[in-house]
């Protein structure tokens, strides 16, 4: 309370505005956030307020719609695998980048950065292409392909950071009191920036279950991811199952994220 | 052996190869394909010359432009006293307010649109308030509207615009602001010559995101612009569903990639400058 009271009466009239400037600003943030959870639970089959009741029709209609089901699943192992990818390829060369200088590895750790910089719209459509010349272009493999590409960057970057911050002493040492090279890896350097890896995967996979962009040229009749699938019911109906869907996937993220803050903390995130 | 501390190597360079390979393979080789691509029958530069000089894609890639720079200029002016307000009178709310930033990273952009599509629709939240105060007699469907697409667009992207300020503005010592009005500055010339020039860099930082991040988007257009806006992207995304010109479709490409390459070395050189200084 006293913090409350500081805000508002310790300063002065601009103070006050500008205070209720950003309660309007975050009403403004999670308003349509919360307007899709209510009309998750409405008993309607329209949209349009007041709502007539309340119901959890939608979930189970969406829970028995084997498209969305079915997406669902695709998109989890597809940002799983993917983000196990991404981790098993970018993790060796962030360690071996993170001590290096030189315009090389500057330039190296530009390359494994760039897939973030460039539209998820224009790799998605190149990779197509490119993939479709090697006849495995719609697949689950293609969608493999292109999310881990993007994975990368996610790894990359947190693990160099993780990495760089902690000292040498440590793997000096075990290598002084004669563990092997992969003995230091595996029992001092992993452990060491393991939170790194998980924050980068965890990145990764919350992109991926939402990169629309990158998966839209790979979808099949029988493959599908969430997002893909979302979008062409929107385009023929406006009904609350979106909403319910939605709100699915929404915890699936929560849950993830409680995870990362678990083993990275949340702090940490933004002050990247 | 390591001769001297601190120069114990546990990898090497060789670590780098297998994810070297990867991106060639599935990354530098498929864009560099996509410039392959545009090589139409008619000559090299006969999809550019298309998109710069038929004015129905002219038209397109002037309201490219222009979205993005509404967009960002949007954000900037919705998201800087958001920031202000983080650094300098949140205090303990302010995990508060970074958790609310961050909470909608974490849904869908189908979540946020429909939220949008929910609350602008003829018979949605605002048109049924609106009715309900007598402040409109005749609903209008809001949702597929260009003023919906800038909305859309803002609410997606602020977040990133705060965020780089907050980072910058964070270093920006708070003295330098009192010393200004301790010397006779009012508020809004304290702002304007202290505190806006200081946060520069946050706030270059952010356009650029924000505005290749809005060259790249179609989704918003796409589920809120009732075909009223076309950007490059949304062009990318018809021409692949609809008539599969795929050389011109390469050519939107190329131009996209070149306008983020061209971001990022601007930023590039904002963050060296920073650096030497």
């Amino acid at each position: 309370m006293t913090a409350w009271r500081r805000l508002f009466h310790s300063g002065s009239g601009a103070t006050m505005l500008l205070t209720a400037y950003v309660i309007l600003f975050l009403v403004f943030i999670l308003l349509p956030i919360a307007a899709v959870i209510v009309v998750s639970f409405s008993s309607a089959s329209y949209i349009a307020f007041p709502l007539p009741g309340f119901s959890v029709a939608w979930y189970a209609k969406m829970a028995a719609n084997h498209d969305f089901t079915s997406s669902l699943t695709t998109s989890i192992e597809l940002a799983l695998v993917s983000a196990c990818i991404g981790a098993l390829l970018g993790c060796p060369a962030a360690l071996a980048l993170a001590r290096s200088r030189g315009v090389g590895a500057g330039l190296l750790a530009n390359l494994l950065l760039a897939p973030i910089s460039v539209p998820a719209i224009v790799l998605g459509f190149s990779l197509l292409y490119f993939l479709s010349a090697l006849s495995f272009g719609l697949s689950f493999g293609a969608l493999l392909v292109a999310h881990s590409v993007v994975a990368i960057p996610y790894i990359v970057r947190t693990v160099l950071a993780t990495y760089r911050a902690v000292s040498t002493n440590l793997e000096e040492s075990a290598s002084v009191l004669g563990a092997s090279r992969w003995q230091v890896l595996w029992h001092v350097t992993l452990p060491m920036v393991r939170p790194g890896i998980f924050a980068g995967a965890m990145f990764a996979v919350l992109t991926s279950l939402d990169n629309l962009p990158l998966s839209f040229f790979f979808g099949t009749a029988t493959v599908n991811t969430l997002p893909v699938v979302m979008l062409n019911y929107m385009q023929n109906n406006f009904d609350p199952s979106i909403a319910a869907i939605s709100v699915v996937q929404m915890l699936i993220a929560v849950a993830t994220l409680l995870v990362l803050d678990r083993v990275y903390g949340i702090e940490r995130l933004t002050a990247a | 052996m390591s001769a001297r501390p601190g120069s114990y190597r546990l990898t090497s360079p060789v670590w780098c190869v297998p994810v070297i390979l990867f991106l060639a393979m599935f990354f530098i080789v498929p864009l560099a394909a996509n410039l392959a691509r545009t090589d139409a029958p008619q000559g090299w530069f006969f999809y550019y010359q298309k998109l710069l000089y038929d004015p129905y894609y002219a038209g397109v890639l002037w309201e490219t432009v222009k979205v993005s720079l509404i967009t960002t200029l949007a954000c900037l002016v919705v998201g800087y006293p958001v920031s202000y307000f983080m650094v300098r009178h949140a205090g303990r709310w302010n995990a508060l307010i970074v958790f609310c930033i961050v909470a909608p990273l974490l849904t869908s952009i189908i979540m946020r649109t429909f939220g949008w599509r929910v609350l602008l629709a003829r018979k949605g939240l605002l048109n049924t308030l609106l009715m309900d105060i007598g402040l409109v007699t005749r609903p209008e469907n809001l949702a597929d509207d260009r003023i919906a697409v800038y909305i859309g667009l803002v609410h997606v992207l602020v977040p990133f615009m705060v965020l780089s300020i907050t980072a910058v503005l964070q270093g920006v010592d708070v003295k330098l602001e009192e010393s200004a009005r301790v010397l006779g500055a009012g508020r809004s010339r304290t702002f304007l010559h202290v505190t806006l020039p200081l946060s520069i860099e946050g706030i270059a930082t952010g356009c650029i995101l924000v505005f290749v991040i809005t060259n790249g988007s179609f989704l918003t257009m796409l589920l809120l612009g009732g075909s009223k806006i076309t950007t490059l992207s949304l062009l990318i995304y018809q021409q692949f569903t609809t008539t599969e010109d795929i050389g011109f479709a390469a050519a939107m490409g190329n131009i996209l990639i070149l306008v983020a390459v061209l971001c990022f070395i601007v930023q590039y050189a904002l963050l060296r400058r920073r650096n030497g200084s």
